[in-house]
This record gives structure tokens, C-alpha cells and sequence, in this order.
């Protein structure tokens, strides 16, 4: 069994001559080993160049990157190996799981026509004739726990759980020495992301397979790694055990890392997101909090979808309250409706008759001057930052958005200036002339709010709001959040999949499953004592740092 | 920076980014080969057709003025491009032509582009019924052999050079329209524009604000090519009798040298010279057009 | 002629994202669905026909009049001949009669039905338009993959330039070179007409004979419309060739060209496949200025002939088969898109 070696590894990217970026370093003087039969995670956030590293394994780089280094599978330097040698290297030594959910499946072929092409480029004793083949791929099938009869679907007829087993039977299918993942369980369902991760361990511990997994994730990887290495701007900063580099990391940079991602329970990161700011604290010195009065009442609110003669209803009898300084968390995988939740409350999605909505004491308006007074005092942030900025517009323009829209009469500058200070985009004037394309991607989510904040609302509703950021920008929002209850009396209601968030800021929690809310009431007592099966298994599913597998 | 941005109004905020958005696009162009050939080209041909007058004064189009030229005489340093069957320089008729040929081009585009923007642009932002109806009078138009509604409608309507205008104009919008709506569709469903309704943002703004800056580069780039498409289609329809057949186009030129047999009595001349033209103005659009369009799509750019 | 600009990357990136949403139905279902598309289209297309002529400004009866001098009585008689003395709606109840029972009137150049005519022109420009479709469809594709693979590449850069310059062609022009060159200069091929004028006797000899007389028209068409065509599939494997599975694949140590022939191409064929039978239309009004170049006896050059009348009556005709036959075409393609896109066939 061979050693996954890599040595002096640099990696550079040469990109087009518009706006003279030249040669871009994604990967800087990089050693790692990963020996014959171990596990190895790689963490990182974007940019760090983790995933460009694994990609080099197969030599599966783009033809405008350059490698310099060895990277040794064995003893055979893959860099210099032929073409011929090379193809016949990739997956029979070593296989790549990438993201099955996204779109690593050729679409107009069956999912068994495309594990029995990689036995077929490989061919070895065990599968040598066509009916030996298909009966491997059924053999894979039943590994990954799925039925044999799956092999004649289509991708877009699997879940996205169900494609990521496909990728990793076919990962399997030639007996590789060697396994990456990418991402193995991103976008999947926290409850699915576990199944995903245990699977993967059993099978390579099973088979005697070495492991190189990499995340953006480091609770992920600490379940299902001995050892974890921590990348950043293309270099390693610090590598170790597992357990070691989470808990008692040496870089300032690992230690960040781990906080971001909260142990559910643990006193000190409730309420106290990290983040490298200050928490700006209004005059009186006291942190804010819930009052009594209810802001947003739903009452047995249902939403149902209607498409092509079919109906679907998405949301089921949900009864739900949020008080003015409250945070409240909705927490729900995919698919439990949530989003759909959130839209129906902002009054951008009609509800069943029926429902009922009010915003202090008055019912939702459906249209006219009702519904655009309601947008004053009730906004929304979304998941992306950068979708949800037009790239064309500069930031001023983004944040004024919304007083023009409202037919503001007051000073349009002063109060975008207000709302850039409110979100800590300080000073507001650097900001103005920006376009989203030179911000990053923290500064991206705090201009969304500066735009949400100008109209002064005093209901947030935030769906994924920090989904999309790197770790780094994760605890920068969340305490903006915070700080807004304090400072403003900003109420918000955080839709997530996440419960560290919820541990992180929310004083109630509501869990949503299949359109229903199945427990609802004050975060610590929804995360440490669950009443209802789905949120202890939700718990339980969710990947922490104490916790590993076997 | 920042003092100076804080006393500027945000409407000089927005002028000076428009400006240096259109700085960095001429930039951009100008290092497209194709296209600056392109540009030159047509800079060039639109000037000799402004200066036809001067240039070649009217009188030498005139068939009483010019019985004694030879008839049917080959290119020579006398008669640089030829004569036709009547006497008349051929490079003559080749620039009062182009005035022809480039009016109507660049207005049956226009007619075509505001039409196909607007349906475009409504299919695909109104839902329910007003889009589906839009949507199916475009797939409508799309079916209809354009060539065959424009004979049509130039054979219906009194015979003249905007009958033609409008026959291109109306068959043609489809296409655009078409393209439109795609883009529309899909800035709609982006995250920014879902924003704009969160901050009450109602349909005017929208569609102003979001979805026409959105599909302007778009739909400038496909002016440029439709111009081409126009132009071909004047010609073809000139060729086929339709239009003021007293206008001097390049596709009536063509029609002459049919009607005379010069394809096959070798006046290979009365054939060559005009066609030539017209291959090569509108693939000067075409390259501007493409040129134009990878600036605006940066992920065309390896072509 | 073409029907719109030509099919350039924008227009492939705006269509695939978001016109193709995935519906699984049975075939029958699918079928049937799409045929009731196509009957209102017809449907369409005919009430059309009629308004064309009847609402536009514009009467036919004063065109004609202005062409040859006629008397005040003979115009009346025309009115009366061609039914416009009767009211409006009685006037369009006849014509939906009339088209339903394939009576188009009369034409006026040839004082035959119109229907007449027209079947016995149909499969002649059905033979030249087929021949030149599958012909410009498999070249386009053919081309257009290979090119698309390698943007940029020497064999790229010509085939680009080439269905750059030949979109940039008129039709009608291409014909009279071809014309002068091959049938004036060279003589190899004739000049004109579907047959010699003392047709062979024999079957095998006269295939050959019409085949001959092919050659001119269909080289024109192909070559005007094949290069829309491979631009393009040029631009759908382009963007195809970013995909995630293609990385897949690769990775499982496959040559570069079968990762080209087995996963990009049949992917990039599906939004290409869509925009080249969209754009049939343009091939088959290019049917009209080839036919009368070629004095080709077909629709197209009867739509020619109807214009020096004006012959209205066959223009209408001409007019409603021409829009039958990109309607049936469209629909076929709707079908064979079924057939190569599974998430259409199974949901």
C-alpha cells in the first residue's frame, strides 16, 4: 500500500492579461504526507487552495496552472509520468469522491453506465467479462446501501444523498489504493451529511484504504480524520491530531477556525460569536434583550405550492412569534420549508386561506401602500451577498436602493452614511463609490444589511445568513446581529440548518420538519434537553469536535 | 478619496461610474483586432455613403446623361468597378446604393430592437397570464418564415422604401425578443431583484432599474449582428422586385444584373461588385458584433 | 434570409438556463401536447394569412390595378371575382371554408387552382429544403463539435472564419456566383431547372439527371446555413466543456477524445439540436431565392413568380404551407429533443 506524498508542491495559476493578474499562487511549498492505511483532513476556507492540491494528485488541473514539486504516489512521481501511464494511474490507484449533489453526474447517462465505464478502463481479474462488471456494480451498489436496481437511474432521478453514494461506490469500483474527497457532504442534509461521513470511514477502514478529505468544514473532518492539517493562502499552517488541532490549536488562524463552528452546550460561546471586533455596546452599558411585546404573530399559517396540476404544501399549520429584541432561529434541513417560512412572513409569498399574519396587531397587507409601509418595518436579507447585489450598482447606490423605493424625503446620504455605520462599515465614505466586486464577502453581507437597516425596519428576517461566508466573516455577521438587538432593538428571525448558530445568538428556537414546526421554545432548552425525536437526532447528527467515529 | 466623495452628490456618484464603465468597454474594444477592423470598416463605408453626393454627383446616375458610355464594359482604369447595361458606373450605383442599403438596415433594426425589447422584456417579467401570452405570440412569430411574411407585406402594402423598413422591422423582432426574455428570466431570478421587492420595489423600478441595464449590453450586441441580418434582407427583398425599385440599393443592382443574364454572358462584374459589398459590410458588423458581445459576456472570452 | 441573428453564445447561455425546464411525460402525453401546440400555431398562421390581406392599408385590387391599366368596370369585376365586395366577416367565413376544404382560390399568373399548384410544386422544394437540412445539420454538427473542443486552435480559427463569412453571404448572391462560376464559366452542372429538357427514360438515369441538377441549389443552401449551424454547436460545447462530470470523467482515466465524444457532445447537443431546428426557418425561406436562381420548380419559385402580380391568392397559399412546413418541422424536433434529453423523458 503506498504513501500519499507531496513535496515542495507549488501551484500556480497564469490568467488572462485583463487587469494584469498575471501568475495567481494557489498552492505555495506545500509537504504532507498521508501514509499507506490513514486518514487525513484538509481544512481550509476558499481561496486557501486545499482543493487545488487534491486536484493535483491526478493531475486533473486546468492547462493554465503550473506545478512545480513532486507529488508521489508510492515511489512514482505523478508530475512526470506520460499520458498512458497517467490515465492508467487515475482511479486504479487512486479515486477522487467529488460533490455528487452538484453536477459531477453526466446527466444523459445512467448512473450504472457510468461506474461500469471506469471498470471498463480498468480492466483487473475480478471483473474481467461484461456480466462480472455488472454484477461488481451491483456489488458497489449494495456497499453504499443502495438497491442494485439504481444503476438504470438517471442523476436528476437521485437524491442529492443518494448521488453522493453513487460517487462514492464509483469511487470505489476499481480498488483504488487511495481516496479524496471533496466536499463530500457539502449541501447535504446535516442527518445525511452523518450517514455520508460514517459510510465513508467504515469503507475505507474496511478495505484498508487511505483517506484525504478535504472541508471547508473542521467538525467534519474531525469526525472522520486521525490527523488534520489546516491551509491558508496556499500554505500549511498547522497540522496535527485531530482532536489537538481542534481543541488546543497553536495558530491564531486554527483557533479561529474551530471557534467558528461552536460545540452546542459549551457556555462560552453563547451569545459571544467570535469575532475579532469588539462588540460595540450601547450607552447604557447593558446588553439588550426580549421584551414582551410581540412583533410578528403566525397563526396556523399554511403555504401551498401549486405546479403543473400538482400541489405540494410546503408549510403546515405553523404558529410562530417573535417579540420585539428577540432573535429567533428557525432551524431546518432542505426541503423542511423554511425558506418558504420566511418569504410567506415578509409577504413575498401568498399564504393558504386561512393563515394568519400580523405585524403588531394589524393583519399582513397582501398589496398597495399597506404592503409597502409593512416593507419598512419588516426586511429580509438573503443567503449570498453577491447574488444579492447588483454587480453593476456601487454600494451607496445598493444601500439608497430602498429609500428610493420608499419615496424617502429626508437626507438620502446622511442615512446611507447612518446605515454603513450601523452595520460597521466604517468610514461610510470609503464605501460609497465601491462596487461588490472589491468587497469581500463580510463586507458584502454588511452592505446588505446596511440596505435592509436604511428604511428602518424593526424586523429582520434573515434567511442563511451567513451560509455562504468563510468561517473568518461567519462570527462578523453574527455579532452584527447582536449588536443591532443591542444597539437598535433590532429583532430578527434567523433562518438556518445550523444549531451552533442558533447556540451561537438566539434566544428561541424553532425546529421545522417537513412543514411543521416540531419543537419551539427557549434555545437552551430546546439544544440541551430535547423533547421531540427529530431535534435529538438532529443534534446528535450534527458534526462536533468532541465527537468522533469509532 | 473619502472627502472628496462625501461632498459629491450620488448622482455625479452614478455619472462618473457610467463613465468609467463606458472608459474601460472602449478599451476593452479597441483590443479586439476583429472588432477594430470591423469599426474602421464601417466608419469608412458610412462616411462614402454620407459623401455619395459629392463624391458622385447625381447627374451620373441619370441614363439620358450617360448614353455614350460603353454598355457592359469590364473593369478598366476608366471604369474602375465596370458599367452596367445601361452605361452607369458601377461604383456609382455602389455608393448612392450604400446610402440605400445602411438606412434601411439601421432602421429596420431599430424597429426590430424596440419592439423586441419591450415584449421581451414584458414576457419575461410578468407572470401569469400577460406573460404566457407574450410568450406564445413570440414563439408565434419565431415559426413564421420571415422572408415569406415580408413578401407579404411588402406586396400588400404601397411599394417604398419604409414598406421594406417595416416588413423587416415586424419579422424580425422575434429574435430578439426571444433572447430578451431569456436574459429577463434569469436576472428575475436572481437574489438582487428578489431584494428589490423585499425593499418595495414595484414594477417600474424593477424593470428600469434592474432588468433593462441588465439586458442593454446584451441587446446592444445583438443590434450590431441584426443590422447584418437587416441589410441581407433588404437585399434579398430588393432582388426580388420588392421596394421602390427606382432606389439605387445594392440588392437592386443585383436584380438588374439577373433580369440582364449577366451570370452566365460573363459580366462576372455586375455579379461580383455589389455582392462583394454586402458580404463585407455585414461581416464588419458581424465582428463588431461579436466583439462587442465578449466584452459583455466575460466568459466568451477564449473565443 | 435568415428568421433571427445569428445564434451567438449569448443567445445559447440566456436559452438553456432558462427555457428547458425538465418535465417527465409519457410519449403519448408528450406528443400530444406538443401537437396541440402546433395545431393552434396553425391555427394562428392561417387566421393570419387572412388579415394579412385584409386589414392591412392597402388594397389589393388598387396594386393590381396599378400595374396594368384597367378599366373602371374590369376593376369591379376583379372586386367581384376576388369576393372583396362581400362583408368582412363573410369574406373570412369563406376563407376558413376554403381553407379547410384546400381551396385557395385561384391564382391569378396561372389561372389554375391554387391548390393545384402548390401540390404539384410541394415535393420538390421538399426534395431540395430535406436534402440541404440534413446536409447543413450533420456538417454543422460535425464541424462545429470538433471546433468547439479546441477554441482557439488553427482548425477553430478557420472553421469560425469560414461560417463567419459564409453567414455573412446573402443567399441569393452565393446562388448567382455558384451560377456564373460553375454553370456560365465552368458548365460542369446545369444551369437551371430540375431535369434536362429530354428526361432520360431510364429510372436510375434520370435520379442522376435530377441529382445533377441538385448539386448547384443545395451546395448554395448548405453552405449559407451550415455555418449558423456550427457556430452554434461551436458555443454549446464551449459551454459545455466546463462541466463538473467532464472532470469525472477524466479523472477515471479517460482519453481526451472519448470524454468529448461520450460526455460533452451529447450534452452539448441538446440546446444545440433546439436552436438549429428553431432556425430551419431560415432554410426554407432561403428556398425562394435559390428556386428562382436556379429556376427550381418548386414553392419558392412560385412565391417569385407571386410577386410580379401580385398574385395574391397563391401568395396567401405559398404562405400558409411554408409556415405548415417549419410547424411540422419544429414539431419533429420537439420529438427527437425527447429522445436525447433523458430528464424529459423520466422525471
Amino acid at each position: 500500500m503506498p504513501d500519499l506524498t507531496f513535496e515542495g508542491v507549488s501551484i500556480t495559476y497564469r490568467t488572462s492579461a485583463r487587469g494584469a493578474r498575471g501568475e495567481i499562487p494557489a498552492v505555495r511549498d506545500v509537504d504532507l504526507r498521508l501514509p499507506a492505511g490513514g486518514t487525513l483532513g484538509i481544512a481550509g476556507e476558499s481561496g486557501s487552495g486545499k482543493s487545488t492540491l487534491a486536484m493535483s494528485v491526478l493531475r486533473l488541473l486546468p492547462s493554465n496552472a503550473r506545478l512545480t514539486g513532486r507529488v508521489l504516489i508510492g515511489d512514482t512521481d505523478v508530475t512526470e509520468l506520460g499520458f498512458g501511464k497517467l490515465r492508467a494511474l487515475r482511479w486504479a490507484d487512486a479515486s477522487i469522491v467529488f460533490q455528487g449533489a452538484m453536477h459531477s453526474l453526466n446527466p444523459v447517462r445512467t448512473v450504472g453506465q457510468q461506474i461500469l465505464e471506469a471498470l471498463e478502463l480498468h480492466v483487473a481479474d475480478g471483473w474481467k467479462t461484461e456480466a462480472a462488471r455488472k454484477a461488481r456494480v451491483a456489488d458497489l451498489l449494495r456497499a453504499v446501501d443502495l438497491p442494485p436496481a439504481k444503476a438504470d437511474a438517471y442523476p436528476h432521478e437521485l437524491s442529492g444523498g443518494q448521488k453522493q453514494r453513487i460517487m462514492i461506490a464509483m469511487a470505489l469500483a476499481c480498488e483504488p489504493e487511495i481516496i479524496i474527497a471533496d466536499e463530500p457532504t457539502t449541501a447535504l442534509d446535516v442527518i445525511v451529511q452523518q450517514q455520508i461521513l460514517e459510510m465513508i470511514s467504515r469503507l475505507v477502514t474496511e478495505r484498508g484504504i487511505s483517506l484525504l478529505m478535504i472541508s471547508h468544514d473542521l467538525s467534519v473532518l474531525a469526525t472522520a480524520c486521525e490527523r488534520i492539517a489546516i491551509m491558508r493562502d496556499g500554505e500549511v499552517v498547522e497540522i496535527g491530531q485531530a482532536h489537538q488541532v481542534c481543541t488546543q490549536g497553536e495558530h491564531p488562524y486554527t483557533r479561529q477556525l474551530a471557534d467558528a463552528f461552536p460545540t452546542i452546550g459549551d457556555p462560552a460561546s453563547r451569545r459571544n460569536p467570535v469575532t475579532r471586533r469588539e462588540r460595540t455596546l450601547p450607552a447604557s452599558g447593558v446588553p439588550g434583550g426580549m421584551t414582551d411585546e410581540v412583533l410578528l404573530e403566525a397563526k396556523g399559517v399554511s403555504v401551498t405550492y401549486h405546479a403543473r396540476g400538482r400541489s405540494a404544501q410546503a408549510v403546515k399549520s405553523v404558529d410562530l412569534e417573535v417579540r420585539r429584541g428577540e432573535i429567533v432561529a428557525l432551524v431546518g434541513q432542505s426541503g423542511s420549508g423554511k425558506t418558504t417560512l420566511a418569504r410567506t412572513l415578509v409577504g413575498l409569498q401568498q399564504p393558504d386561506p386561512g393563515s394568519v399574519i400580523r405585524f403588531r396587531g394589524a393583519d399582513l397587507p397582501s398589496r398597495g401602500r399597506g404592503l409597502q409601509a409593512f416593507r419598512k418595518q419588516v426586511q429580509m436579507v438573503l443567503q449570498d451577498p453577491t447574488a444579492a447585489l447588483n454587480p453593476k450598482l456601487s454600494v451607496y447606490e445598493s444601500v439608497a436602493e430602498g429609500l428610493r423605493v420608499q419615496h424617502y424625503r429626508g437626507d438620502e446620504t446622511q442615512r446611507v452614511a447612518q446605515s454603513l455605520v450601523d452595520a460597521e462599515l466604517t468610514p461610510p465614505e470609503d464605501f460609497f463609490a465601491a462596487i461588490p466586486q472589491e468587497l469581500s464577502g463580510g463586507q458584502r453581507q454588511r452592505t446588505v444589511i446596511a440596505g435592509a437597516l436604511a428604511v428602518g425596519p424593526q424586523l429582520l428576517v434573515a434567511d442563511e445568513p451567513v451560509a455562504s461566508l468563510d468561517a473568518s466573516a461567519r462570527g462578523e455577521i453574527l455579532s452584527l446581529l447582536l449588536s443591532l438587538r443591542d444597539r437598535l432593538g433590532l429583532s430578527a428571525l434567523v433562518i438556518t440548518h445550523d444549531l451552533g448558530l442558533a447556540w451561537n445568538i438566539a434566544d428561541t428556537v424553532a425546529v421545522m420538519y417537513r412543514g411543521e414546526i416540531v419543537e419551539y421554545g427557549p434555545t437552551e432548552d430546546v439544544l440541551l434537553d430535547p423533547q421531540h425525536q427529530y431535534t435529538r437526532e438532529l443534534l446528535a447528527a450534527a458534526p462536533t469536535i468532541d465527537r468522533t467515529i469509532a | 478619496m473619502s472627502a472628496q466623495a462625501a461632498s459629491r452628490s450620488p448622482r455625479s456618484l452614478a455619472w462618473t461610474r457610467r463613465r468609467t464603465a463606458f472608459a474601460q468597454f472602449s478599451r476593452e474594444f479597441a483590443h479586439s483586432r476583429s472588432g477594430m477592423v470591423g469599426l474602421v470598416f464601417l466608419v469608412v463605408i458610412v462616411a462614402l455613403a454620407l459623401l455619395a453626393p459629392v463624391i458622385a454627383p447625381a447627374w451620373m446616375l441619370d441614363v439620358t446623361k450617360v448614353m455614350d458610355s460603353p454598355r457592359f464594359a469590364p473593369p478598366s482604369w476608366e471604369h474602375p468597378l465596370g458599367t452596367d447595361h445601361q452605361g452607369r458606373e458601377l461604383w456609382v450605383r455602389m455608393l448612392w446604393g450604400a446610402q440605400v442599403s445602411l438606412l434601411v438596415g439601421f432602421a429596420a433594426t431599430a424597429m426590430s430592437m424596440i419592439i423586441g425589447t419591450i415584449v421581451g422584456i414584458a414576457a419575461g417579467h410578468f407572470t401569469g397570464w400577460a406573460g404566457a401570452v407574450l410568450m406564445r405570440l413570440i414563439d408565434f412569430f419565431l415559426v413564421l418564415p420571415s422572408l415569406i411574411l415580408a413578401i407579404v407585406l411588402s406586396t400588400v402594402l404601397s411599394r417604398g422604401v419604409w414598406t421594406i423598413v417595416i416588413a423587416i422591422g415586424l419579422t424580425s423582432w422575434a429574435g430578439t425578443a426571444r433572447v430578451v426574455r431569456s436574459q429577463t428570466l434569469s436576472v428575475e431570478s436572481r437574489d438582487y431583484v428578489e431584494r428589490s421587492r423585499v425593499l418595495g420595489a414595484g414594477h417600474w423600478h424593477i424593470i428600469v432599474k434592474h432588468l433593462l441595464p441588465a439586458v442593454l449590453p446584451l441587446v446592444l450586441a445583438n443590434t450590431t449582428l441584426t443590422v447584418g441580418s437587416a441589410i441581407i434582407s433588404e437585399s434579398t427583398l430588393a432582388f426580388l422586385g420588392l421596394g421602390d425599385t427606382t432606389l439605387q440599393s445594392w440588392g437592386a443592382v443585383l436584380r438588374n444584373s439577373m433580369d440582364v443574364s449577366a451570370a452566365t454572358s460573363g459580366y462576372w462584374w455586375y455579379v461580383l461588385v455589389p455582392g462583394v459589398a454586402i458580404v463585407l459590410v455585414v461581416l464588419a458588423f458581424t465582428l463588431v458584433g461579436r466583439a462587442v458581445e465578449t466584452i459583455v459576456n466575460p466568459t466568451l472570452r477564449s473565443r | 434570409m435568415t428568421n433571427t441573428v445569428p445564434p451567438t453564445e449569448e443567445i445559447l447561455l440566456a436559452e438553456t438556463s432558462a427555457d428547458r425546464a425538465p418535465r417527465s411525460t409519457s410519449g403519448l402525453t408528450y406528443f400530444l401536447t406538443k401537437l396541440g401546440g402546433a395545431a393552434v400555431s396553425m391555427v394562428m398562421v392561417i387566421l393570419l394569412g387572412f388579415f394579412a390581406f385584409k386589414i392591412l392599408p392597402g388594397d389589393p385590387v388598387a396594386g393590381l390595378a396599378r400595374e396594368r391599366q384597367l378599366s373602371p368596370e374590369q376593376i369591379a369585376q376583379l372586386r367581384t371575382q376576388m369576393g372583396l365586395d362581400k362583408p368582412l366577416w363573410q369574406q373570412f367565413v369563406d376563407y376558413i371554408v376554403n381553407v379547410f376544404t384546400l381551396n385557395f382560390g385561384e391564382s391569378y399568373v396561372y389561372r389554375k387552382p391554387v391548390g393545384e399548384l402548390i401540390g404539384d410544386y410541394f415535393w420538390n422544394t421538399i426534395l431540395l429544403t430535406g436534402t440541404s437540412a440534413v446536409l447543413a445539420i450533420a456538417l454543422g454538427l460535425w464541424l462545429g463539435q470538433k471546433a468547439g473542443w479546441r477554441p482557439g486552435s488553427l482548425f477553430d480559427r478557420i472553421t469560425s472564419g469560414m461560417a463567419l463569412v459564409l453567414w455573412s453571404v446573402p443567399t441569393f448572391w452565393l446562388a448567382l456566383i455558384l451560377l456564373m462560376i460553375f454553370g456560365g464559366t465552368l458548365q460542369w452542372f446545369p444551369t437551371g431547372g430540375m431535369t434536362s429538357p429530354d428526361p432520360p427514360a431510364d429510372l436510375f438515369a434520370r435520379i442522376l439527371d435530377v441529382a445533377a441538377h441538385m448539386v448547384l441549389p443545395v451546395l448554395t443552401m448548405v453552405a449559407v446555413v451550415y455555418a449558423q449551424y456550427v457556430m452554434v454547436m461551436r458555443a454549446s460545447l464551449m459551454e459545455e466543456k466546463s462541466a463538473d462530470y467532464l472532470v469525472t470523467a477524466r479523472a477515471k482515466g479517460l482519453r481526451d477524445d472519448l470524454v468529448r465524444r461520450r460526455h460533452a457532445v451529447p450534452n452539448a447537443l441538446l440546446p444545440a439540436v433546439t436552436l438549429m431546428f428553431l432556425h430551419i426557418g431560415g432554410l426554407i425561406a432561403g428556398a425562394v431565392t435559390v428556386e428562382t436562381v436556379f429556376s427550381w420548380p418548386g414553392l419558392g419559385k412560385l412565391t417569385f413568380e407571386a410577386i410580379s402580380g401580385p398574385d395574391l391568392p397563391l401568395l396567401q397559399g405559398t404562405f400558409v404551407v411554408f409556415s405548415g412546413v417549419i410547424i411540422a418541422t419544429n414539431l419533429i424536433a420537439d420529438m427527437i429533443y425527447r429522445r436525447l434529453d433523458p430528464r424529459v423523458r423520466r422525471g
